[in-house]
């Protein structure tokens, strides 16, 4: 609003009428101490076509100004800007940096005003004015058209997935710095104990990722669950911090349930020795190395013809994941057996799994046999002992 | 032991070992059987062609008494042949010659016992044969360690060791016949003959006959079969040759796990593992009581028959 001030000034020097002239003075020291103190200069017009933007947190606006001199004179003048405070401003002209221009009679000058709206900023209309000598020459809105944020997000397209026990859980988060500053974010998955959980950025495995203003990087996060897990859906949440910001998201993970069994002995022993036609009881353990419980598990022995395997019990009705349970065999050789090793071979069979011990059975003779041959050596040598002394001494 | 009785069996051991027939005798069976067991040191290595068998799984040390080139008998083959021979030689005349050369009678007008001179003989041969197989048999084993170079196991040496014991007690077998025989037949020359003639019945003629009675002929229901092998196994055990063989076979060759026949039922499920050494000498326990036992009660037959005999000057 180019205005010419001066004018009761003008009128001091022609009025000789003193009142009005004192009054003229206050009038001009009045508009020199208050208000816009500094007139745009006379005869200088500002133009920029685009008046009323609208933008987003964290753009930047770049004014093309022109300025033109409709004086006879060379005008110099002093340029800044104004803007609400966190903004930042910036005049160029000729690829310098610029405070004062000065505009040749009858000519313009363009000047390029930037203005970077910052990234935490509320929703509204914003004034941004460039000042020529301290007085407003070119008021400007910027409408921002969303609520502007100073925060960092984490995000992924699937937080969910299936696996068994013994798979590997592959993510992909994105982390993005909503800040004007470059961050140096922590990663940390918060996992309950046999997790393992590791982040990797770029094909390194770390710990923490620096993400630069306004930019997002892609982290990896393989998770393997504990081995000995039930089946089930676990939440895994995931933060990204910093000192004061900090980003989070909750990964799933669908654990399937596995069918795994097990069988042996509570010794690990897998030998025994028997007498042909008697019997002997092994303990066996029966185990759920799987994430699901088995119903129903059958305890059978593929035998030597004319052995017999009782199991006590016979059938296990349920065993949870990673229990145990004993069951008693009782092992019964045939009465014609060989000396020497059997195998006598245990299984346990569900539906789901099955698992099968080899048992290695030495069959020893039965020592009647022996006793006698030896009760016969002895009454052989004692009658030989009577008859010596029936028949000696002569 | 009686004072007449240690000095008697003293001087039946001198007797024997001075006497020409039984350094002939041992010479034969150490000069044989050494040179069967030379042969075997050169090819045992045939024998242990597997490599995934751990060498002392298989008995090396047993292989030894075992393996033959085929042009020489095993030095248990040659035991077997030649034990029977030791005993009847040693003993067919130990009663008869002192009878002829009449020391019997003068040896008796000593003051001492009668039975102690029949007991020293026996005792005397059982002792003399028994340190004679022994010694062979550590021969072997030495000679093994030279071979080989790894030590036997302590099962191996339990297992050879009363093979050298059964091969004592086989021999005392034969020697209490021929005892028997010089007590019965004045003559040398009979009773000679007639320990020759029972050794050759034994070991070339009873097993045709026990074939002849019981033959197997493989017909018939399992249970037929069965019993035919029962039956000739039966007749066949009452040789001390079958004994001898059987018990040898099973102390000297742990895999073998069985005497008689076993039936598919019983070899399902089986191992192929050598039997421990306490479960082999179960199988054959039998055996060695039947060659002690025989032996025994031929003796005892001997001295009954020399107790009773009438004993006169020539």
């Amino acid at each position: 609003m180019p205005m010419p001030r001066f004018r009761p000034v003008k009128a001091v020097q022609a009025g000789p009428a003193m009142t009005a002239a004192l009054t003229a003075l206050l009038w001009t020291l009045f508009e020199v101490f208050s208000g816009p103190a500094f007139a745009a200069p006379a005869g200088v017009t500002f133009f920029t076509p685009y008046t009323d933007v609208a933008v987003t947190p964290g753009e930047t606006i770049t004014y093309s100004i022109e300025i033109k001199n409709a004086t006879g004179e060379i005008r110099r003048m002093k340029l800044a800007a104004q803007a609400p405070s966190g903004w930042e401003t910036n005049l160029t002209a000729g690829g310098y940096k610029i405070q004062e221009i000065a505009v040749r009679p009858n000519d313009s000058e363009t000047v390029t005003f930037t203005v970077d709206v910052p990234l935490k900023i509320d929703k509204g209309t914003y004034r941004v004015a460039l000042l020529a000598d301290g007085a407003p020459v070119l008021p400007l809105f910027v409408n921002v058209t969303e609520q502007g944020t100073y925060q960092a997000e984490l995000s992924t397209d699937q937080p969910n997935m299936e696996g068994t026990n013994k798979s590997t859980f592959n993510y992909e988060l994105k982390l993005k710095n909503r800040t004007p500053d470059a961050q140096t974010f922590a990663l940390r998955a918060d996992a309950e104990a046999g997790w393992n959980v590791q982040f990797t950025v770029e094909g390194n495995d770390v710990t923490s990722v620096s993400v630069d203003p306004g930019g997002q990087k892609t982290i990896r996060v393989s998770i393997n669950p504990p081995s000995r897990i039930e089946a089930g859906t676990y939440k895994i949440p995931v933060r990204a911090e910093t000192k004061n910001l900090s980003a989070e998201t909750t990964l799933e993970v669908v654990i399937r349930g596995t069918y795994g069994l097990k069988l042996t002995t509570p010794d690990e022993v897998l030998s025994t020795s028997i007498t042909a036609g008697g019997e002997r009881r092994v303990k066996l353990r029966v185990e759920n190395t799987g994430s699901a419980p088995l119903a129903k598990i059958q305890l059978s022995a593929d035998t030597p013809v004319g052995w017999d395997v009782k199991f006590d019990p016979e059938t296990i009705d349920t065993l949870a994941p990673n229990e145990t349970k004993d069951v008693t065999a009782t092992i019964r050789a045939d009465k014609k057996a060989i000396a020497g090793d059997y195998v006598v071979t245990m299984n346990a069979r569900t539906p789901e799994a099955e698992d099968s011990a080899a048992f290695r059975v030495t069959v020893k003779t039965s020592l009647l046999w022996g006793v006698v041959a030896v009760l016969i050596i002895g009454g052989v040598l004692a009658g030989l002992y009577a008859l010596i002394q029936r028949y000696g001494r002569r | 032991m009686r004072r007449s009785l240690s000095v008697l069996f003293r001087k039946e051991v001198a007797d024997h070992l001075h006497s020409w027939r039984f350094n002939i005798l041992i010479a034969l069976i150490a000069l044989t059987t050494l040179a069967s067991l030379y042969t075997a040191a050169q090819t045992i290595r045939s024998v242990v062609p597997q490599a995934d068998q751990p060498l002392g799984d298989i008995g090396l040390f047993l292989k030894l008494f075992t393996t033959t080139d085929g042009k020489l008998p095993s030095f248990v083959a040659f035991v077997g042949f030649l034990a029977p021979l030791l005993g009847l030689g040693m003993a067919f005349d130990a009663i008869s010659s002192e009878r002829n050369k009449g020391t019997l009678v003068r040896l008796l007008s000593q003051p001492i016992y009668r039975d102690d001179v029949i007991l020293a003989k026996w005792f005397a041969a059982l002792a003399v044969v028994g340190v004679f197989f022994l010694a062979l048999g550590f021969i072997v084993m030495g000679l093994g360690l030279f071979v080989f170079g790894i030590p036997p196991t302590a099962e191996e040496v339990l297992r050879i060791v009363f093979f050298l014991l059964v091969t004592a007690v086989y021999v005392a077998v034969w020697q209490s016949l021929a005892i028997l025989f010089s007590i019965r037949f004045r003559q040398a020359a009979t009773s000679v003959l007639a320990g020759l003639s029972v050794w050759l019945f034994f070991s070339l003629f009873y097993p045709m006959i026990v074939n002849l009675i019981a033959p197997i002929t493989g017909r018939g229901t399992v249970d037929d079969v069965l019993r035919e092998i029962g039956r000739h196994q039966f007749l066949s055990r009452l040789s001390p040759v079958t004994l001898y063989e059987e018990a040898t076979t099973i102390l000297l060759s742990p895999d073998v796990r069985a005497l008689g026949p076993f039936t598919l039922e019983q070899a399902i499920g089986a191992i192929p593992t050598p039997l421990p050494f306490d479960q082999s000498l179960l199988l054959i326990w039998p055996q060695i009581a039947g060659l002690v036992a025989m032996s025994v009660v031929l003796f005892g037959l001997s001295f009954v028959l020399f107790m009773r005999q009438d004993i006169r000057g020539r």
